[in-house]
């Protein structure tokens, strides 16, 4: 457990306000204190005894942890860094919410990560490439097997271990921070070479931990393929097709040109209006905070909707998850799909 | 008043949820984009309407509690921290255009809307909002007349000041104003609308702004110059003025900045240069063609000059001016602590201000980059030091004093566009004398005569 902030990233901050704009839970209450300048504020007067650390606790629950406030500070804070350091801080002991209890517990254990593949229907294991290992990801294999599925179909080379955990970004994002990193180098070392992950969230904590020349996400990986996609179709026309993009993928990480360019190859890609804000899902954030996730989302439920998509693409597992319950509960018919499953479509075509 | 009675009164007066006291919130408030000013108010009230506004600061009067309105706090003289407790009023949830006539070019407009969210809107009618303060992506509108906000287009086109044309303001008694109206033409009386530009929440809050729009340019063209030292670029840029040439952008950065900005922008700039020259114009195809292309061949032929580039496209345009607003933050990345300044010196001067300046800088063993318009003579010399540091920390105090004394020798002043607040204010006499001084202090007493608005800065 932490006690203290970096204190070279604390000072990166020259409280210039840039990041207010583009942070979702400053737009929904105009508060400095749930701005990305104000959090950076309270964790410093926590730094330099001014505050109790547990008054944090509050802000660093809000707190989407989709880093929009790092792409556009100009002083290059690593915010996702300092709100990780942030929850190892205030959420210990009783302070941790049940349900991240609950969910350490089952990726803790090798029982928990083997129910959790059990009877369900992912990728077969196999041995191909050495240097090349989907990750199946830990609630993805459970929830979204059809995902991995669709990758080792369209990738004969990809060897699927099955003696693979969790990559840790569940801890490092909410308060185990050196236990996430742990973790990550454990599965960097049990699967050798390139891992392919199709989970924006794990590529960009399992990169920032074991390098990003080992790790590729999907849309990385399939753009540089350069293999030519045949459009699907509906009804005789083009498939219309949206993305949500990944915020640790396009934020953390700097990528989201690539799954633009696949889907354009796929149908008519309609750039939904804010595709690039986070969707509210946030990891454990939709289970923790759901009025709040629920109020970040309802805008972009609204853009799809007048949209009239066949399609949102999405390159993560907890965005698919929200947009499926959020939209069928607002009964808009848009079909939410990983990216890999939609590509893995057209090769079928 | 106690803490605890301010905030049940104020409850009454507003409902519960504009009222805010918990340790987090009044830590949240405690500063502003100013380095090294702290201090923590008592509450925080977000009004939503005139009416309210009204309400809590004539609440201030009666119990001669101190306020201080606040838009996106982004300014750089502490002007917005709570170094006296009481009131921090959030100006950010009156944030509605409430109207934009095409005709008459103008719009109304709620204090807490963005520079950036106004001048977006109106471009759709083919306007534009003039003032372009580097933080026109956060700061309000309501901060920017409060700080008669400047830009990279002061020399062509001046700045927030130039196009206020009237107000809606509380005065420190609670009362409501108003100044000036819609039209372009208005003499009815003092012009109390420009002495409230720039009055830093000192004299009255603006609850409704009218502004001046203008036809958004057809075109714009950038280019950037390098040369051997600024002083050879500031002969440039006089050689140009004076050629006949009102450009809008006439920027530089000296080589500290030039290379903190690669390092952050890469750009492929020429990091061996003394100094960059940033040059543009806006206006029609035909007549920005002709104005950039003399500025380069003006530029190219100046002695000292390293060469010359013409950005090729929108695109590269966006990227330098991106990377000219933030040479700040880029040089903030070289230490843990940047002081930022902002004086302004006649235009033949600046060469010389910034050779004094960079002698300050050794003299005191500190690295000093300087940023600026040099179209207008608006400098901002930045000390880059580790604020853990003592010896570096003096030092730079020392060196700041130095560096306020010297624009006053030119003729200049201590500060272009940041404004006084609390920062500047020791350093206010030496530029505007006694007399003055005294005359600012019984004008605050006629708007506000409890005291209350923003105590502490200019008129204190
Ligand atoms: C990176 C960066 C770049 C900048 N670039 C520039 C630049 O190019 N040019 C420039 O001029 N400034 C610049 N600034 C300074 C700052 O952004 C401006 O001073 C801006 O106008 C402040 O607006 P704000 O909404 O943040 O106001 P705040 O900082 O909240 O307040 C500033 C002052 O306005 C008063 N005020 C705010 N709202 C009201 C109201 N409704 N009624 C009465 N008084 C009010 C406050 O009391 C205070 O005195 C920059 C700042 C940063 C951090
Ligand atoms: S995080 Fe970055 S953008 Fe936000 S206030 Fe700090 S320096 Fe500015
Ligand atoms: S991570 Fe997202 S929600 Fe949190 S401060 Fe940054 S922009 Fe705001």
């Amino acid at each position: 457990m932490r006690e203290k902030f970096s204190q070279d990233k604390l000072d990166r901050c020259i409280s210039c306000g840039y990041c207010l704009p583009a942070c979702p839970t400053y737009k929904l209450t105009g508060n400095e204190e749930s701005s990305p300048r104000g959090r950076i504020t309270l964790m410093r007067a926590v730094q330099n005894d001014k505050l109790p650390a547990l008054d944090l606790l509050q802000e660093s629950s809000f707190c989407l942890g989709c880093r929009a406030c790092e792409p556009v500070c100009p002083a290059g804070v690593e915010y996702g860094v300092l709100l990780e350091e942030m929850r190892d801080i205030t959420w210990q002991g009783k302070n941790r919410p049940l349900i991240i209890r609950g969910l350490f517990a089952i990726v803790d254990s090798k029982i928990g990560m083997w129910g959790l593949g059990l009877f369900s229907p992912m990728a077969r294991r196999r041995e191909a490439n050495k240097d090349l290992h989907l990750m199946y990801g830990c609630f993805e294999r459970r929830l979204f097997p059809s995902v991995s599925r669709a990758v080792a179909k369209l990738a004969p080379e990809v060897s699927c271990s099955s003696d693979q955990g969790c990559c840790g970004a569940l801890h490092a994002h909410n308060g185990e921070l050196e236990k996430g990193k742990e973790m990550a180098k454990a599965l960097g070392a049990k699967l050798p070479g390139t891992i392919l992950t199709t989970a924006g969230g794990c590529a960009a904590h399992l990169s920032s931990v074991i390098g990003a020349d080992r790790v590729q996400e999907f849309s990385q990986w399939w753009f540089k393929r350069d293999i030519e996609l045949k459009p699907i179709t509906k009804a005789g026309r083009k498939i219309r097709v949206g993305l949500q993009d990944s915020c640790h993928l396009r934020n953390g990480m700097g990528v989201f040109v690539e799954p633009r360019e696949i889907l354009k190859q796929l149908g008519d890609l309609v750039e939904v209006p804010g595709a690039a804000d986070c969707c509210g899902a946030a990891g454990s954030y939709a289970l923790l905070q759901k009025k709040n996730s629920r109020k970040v989302v309802s805008q972009k439920i609204a853009d799809i909707k007048a949209l009239n998509l066949d399609y949102i693409a999405t390159v993560n597992p907890g965005c698919t998850r929200q947009l499926v319950t959020e939209l069928r509960r607002a009964r808009v018919k848009t079909k939410v799909i990983h990216l890999a499953e939609l590509v893995a479509n057209s090769q079928i075509q | 008043m106690s803490a605890s009675d301010l905030v049940a009164k104020l409850t009454t007066l507003l409902g519960s949820d504009g009222v805010r006291s918990d340790a987090v919130s009044l830590q949240a408030y405690s500063r502003d984009a100013t380095p090294m000013f702290e201090g923590l108010p008592e509450v925080i009230v977000a009004p939503r309407n005139t009416q309210e506004v009204s309400k809590i600061v004539k609440f201030a009067h009666d119990t001669k509690t101190p306020i201080i309105a606040r838009g996106a706090g982004s300014n750089l003289c502490a002007a917005t921290v709570p170094l006296n407790g009481g009131i921090v009023m959030s100006m950010t949830s009156m944030n509605k255009v409430l109207e934009v006539a095409k005709s008459e070019m103008i719009a109304i407009v709620q204090p807490g809307v963005t520079n950036l969210d106004l001048d977006q809107l109106v471009e759709k009618e083919g306007l534009r909002f003039v003032p372009d303060p580097g933080s026109r992506n956060v700061s309000t509108i309501g901060g920017n007349v409060a700080t008669s906000a400047g830009g990279l287009r002061g020399l062509k086109y001046g700045t927030t000041r130039n196009y206020i044309l009237g107000l809606e303001a509380v005065l420190g008694t609670g009362e409501i104003i108003r100044t000036g109206g819609r039209l372009v033409k208005d003499v009815a009386g003092y012009d109390v609308t420009r002495l409230l530009v720039g009055s830093e929440g000192t004299l009255a809050v603006f609850t409704e702004i009218t502004v001046a729009l203008a036809p958004r340019p057809e075109a714009s063209k950038y280019g950037v110059a390098y040369f051997e030292d600024l002083a050879a670029a500031a002969d440039a840029v006089e050689k140009i003025i004076t050629s006949g040439i009102l450009p809008a952008t006439l920027e530089f950065l000296d080589n500290t900045c030039l290379v903190a900005v690669e390092d952050f922008a890469h750009l492929g700039l020429d990091t061996k240069a003394g100094a960059l020259l940033l040059f543009g114009d806006d206006g029609d195809l035909v007549s920005i063609e002709q104005s950039v292309g003399k500025m380069a061949e003006i530029a190219k032929s100046s002695a000292g000059c390293r060469g010359v580039t013409l950005a090729a496209d929108i695109a590269a345009a966006e990227a330098l001016l991106y990377a000219r607003r933030c040479s700040l933050p880029a040089l903030a990345r070289l230490s843990s602590l940047s002081i930022l300044e902002d004086i302004a010196v006649p235009r033949k001067s600046m060469a010389e201000a910034v050779k004094r300046i960079e002698a300050i800088g050794v003299k005191h063993g500190l690295r000093i980059g300087t940023f600026g318009h040099a179209g207008d003579g608006n400098l901002h010399p930045t000390i880059v030091l580790d604020k853990d540091n003592p010896k570096e920390v003096a030092a730079a105090e020392a060196a700041l004093a130095e560096i306020f004394a010297l624009p006053l020798e030119f003729g200049g002043t201590i500060t272009g566009e940041h404004g006084v607040g609390s920062a500047k204010l020791p350093y206010l006499e030496a530029k505007i004398g006694p007399a003055n001084m005294q005359l600012q202090r019984d004008i605050k007493k006629v708007f506000d005569p409890a005291g209350i608005l923003n105590p502490g800065r200019i008129g204190s």
